[in-house]
């Protein structure tokens, strides 16, 4: 017999090392920002701007969603491009990088809570720890994007998505920079001034919501067997939201030192309604996808992610209004807990049921392939278990969400420690699948073999 | 230890619904991975694709039906060729496939 036993590398190539820990470590600072809200250290008992409640929002976007994303990129990029990462360590040093600078950050927001102390140094500091990690990061994405051509839709989202995730965290460091380091302050200060919703719409829509757009165009219909080509239309949302988070970010900004100009106002507004095209016309492309669909029963993470775009059809039903009626500012707060919690949150804790199993399989059992029975992915979860987990969590945003909008901080804050009670659950299930819980009661009964693997059809 | 005869092709694809997609959570014949399969001279030659280009099963997959074949009587390697023309589609599965999926039949 020819001696091929290990013609499989000990870990695929195709299979992104750090990724696992990545989202482990991405949760914690999840429950952890959600933990400063259910204490009550964070808006909306305390203010929007406040040193706390600036922790618990970049515990969330940098410690949880931008940490999910690279964690769920550094897989699923070189599954779109077929070409490798620059390097599998890159991800472990980013992952370094990015929770030592998040530290200093916290430390560095909490102490400005304080009065600007010694301490409010840290935010500037965990900051460059930050920009070199999402640098770091973006070279091992980037790389094989650009090592692939034609470069697909995904990619191009991908792509377009980086580019705002280098922006936002720039601004965020300017920012830091102006608050705790006086010689910057002058220099800085109009931006801090009038610039911080752009920091904030450069994050949460060309970063998170570009790059999760491009990820689900290229997950929903593999896991559904939907048609994956996406046409003129799949363009469309792009260039729109390429163009419209472009166009509102650079106007907005450039408007901080040039508030009258009319022409920096119109062009902002022309941004707005390409966002606004831009999600609709995705939304109506996930609800085709849903439609054209071959699977005819779905999974949980699928069925689950309805809750998430529900949560972004209702933000930008919202958002639509409060900026016809100039009323956006006032409730801008109660907007980004929307999108963060229900939309970016809900997509990532529902895709994460998918892939921590997937993951799971490749490393502990993909080397038994062939060689003995082996459990499916589907077999290292129980749906029924966890189903009301994901309902739980998306009734908590939605009582949150209403207690931000109609200003009741202790029904927001209800909202949030449900959710949070459900993000834990989740965790516990994420937990269980890792470590293959449920796989022991599934596994395939020899010598009856179960319908997946007896002979069916014809030969082909 | 080649004194077995060589497993018909009957035997061969009946020993691959061992090997499973471990996402759709079915064997790879029935979900009409398998594009030809051919049986000589102790040599199993298995074209085959993925449901998806660059999936991260697809060594494992890969190397299963490897290590599946080799655990034939009589067979001395195995040869795999990875093609992705014509792209896999659901139609390409079993009805029995198809009807564990719900998928419709579109075939006329
Ligand atoms: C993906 C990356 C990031 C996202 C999505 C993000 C998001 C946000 C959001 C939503 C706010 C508004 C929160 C509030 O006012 O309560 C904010 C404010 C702020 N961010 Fe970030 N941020 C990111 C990265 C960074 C980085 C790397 C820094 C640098 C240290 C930073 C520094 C700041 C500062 C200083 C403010 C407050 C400005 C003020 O005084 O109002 N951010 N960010």
């Amino acid at each position: 017999m020819t001696a091929i036993e290990n013609a499989v590398p000990a870990v695929s190539d195709r299979l992104s090392r750090w990724t696992l820990l990545i989202f482990a470590c991405a949760l914690v600072n999840f429950l952890l920002g959600q933990a400063l809200i259910v204490a009550g250290v964070t808006w909306p008992e305390v203010a929007f701007t406040a040193g706390s409640t600036l922790a618990a929002v970049h515990l969330i976007t940098l410690g949880w969603l931008t940490l999910l994303m690279f964690g769920a990129l550094f897989q699923f990029v070189p599954v779109i491009t077929t070409k490798p990462l620059l390097n599998q360590w890159l991800s472990l040093a980013v992952l370094i990088l990015v929770e030592f600078g998040l530290t200093g950050m916290t430390v560095g927001f909490l102490a400005l809570n304080r009065g600007a102390s010694g301490l409010a140094r840290c935010l500037p500091f965990g900051g460059t720890l930050v920009l070199a990690g999402v640098l770091l990061a973006m070279g091992n994405i980037v790389t094989p994007l650009l090592c692939s051509r034609p470069l697909a839709l995904p990619g191009r989202f991908v792509l377009a998505g980086l580019a705002f995730l280098l922006a936002t965290v720039l601004l965020g460091f300017t920012f830091a920079l102006a608050l705790s380091v006086p010689a910057f302050t002058p220099l800085a200060a109009p931006l801090l001034a009038s610039g911080v919703g752009y920091h904030v719409l450069a994050g949460l829509g060309g970063w998170f919501t570009l790059t999760a757009m491009g990820v689900s165009y290229k997950l929903l219909p593999m896991f559904m067997l939907a048609p994956e080509e996406r046409g003129w239309w799949g363009e469309c949302v792009l260039q729109f939201g390429i163009s419209g988070f472009g166009l509102s970010v650079i106007a907005g900004l450039l408007s901080v030192w040039r508030p009258q100009a009319v022409l920096l106002n119109a062009v902002q507004h022309l941004g707005w309604l390409a966002i606004a095209v831009a999600v609709m016309a995705y939304l109506i492309d996930v609800l085709r996808l849903y439609r054209t669909r071959k699977r005819a029963r779905i999974e949980l993470h699928n069925r689950a992610a309805c809750g998430a775009f529900l949560s972004l059809a209702a933000a930008l039903v919202i958002a639509v209004v409060l900026v016809a009626s100039h009323r956006l500012a006032a409730y801008a707060p109660a907007l980004v807990l929307l999108v963060l919690f229900g939309w970016l949150s809900g997509l990532g804790l529902t895709q994460l049921y998918k892939i921590v199993p997937f993951l799971t399989w490749i490393t502990r059992y993909g080397h038994q392939l062939g060689r003995d029975a082996v459990p499916r992915v589907q077999d290292l979860v129980d749906e029924a278990r966890t189903s009301p987990w994901f309902v739980i969590y998306f009734l908590g945003v939605a009582l949150a969400a209403l207690g931000a909008f109609i200003n009741v901080a202790y029904v927001c804050r209800t909202g949030a420690a449900v959710s949070a009670g459900a993000t834990l659950g989740l965790g516990f299930e994420y937990w269980r699948a890792w470590r293959g819980h449920y796989a022991g009661r599934t596994r395939p009964a020899t010598p009856i073999p179960p319908p997946y693997l007896s002979r069916g059809g014809p030969a082909p | 230890m080649s004194t077995h005869a060589l497993p018909s092709r009957e035997y061969v694809l009946d020993a691959l619904h061992e090997v499973i997609d471990p996402e759709l959570g079915y064997n790879i014949v029935d979900i009409g991975l398998i594009y030809g399969l051919e049986v000589a001279d102790n040599l199993i030659k298995v074209t085959l694709t993925m449901t998806t280009p660059g999936c991260p099963a697809q060594d494992y997959i890969m190397e299963g039906v490897k290590q599946r074949g080799l655990r034939i009587p009589g067979v001395q390697d195995v040869d795999i060729h990875l093609v992705w023309e014509p792209p896999w589609s659901p139609q390409k599965m079993t009805p029995i496939a198809k009807a564990h999926f719900h998928i419709e039949d579109d075939t006329p």
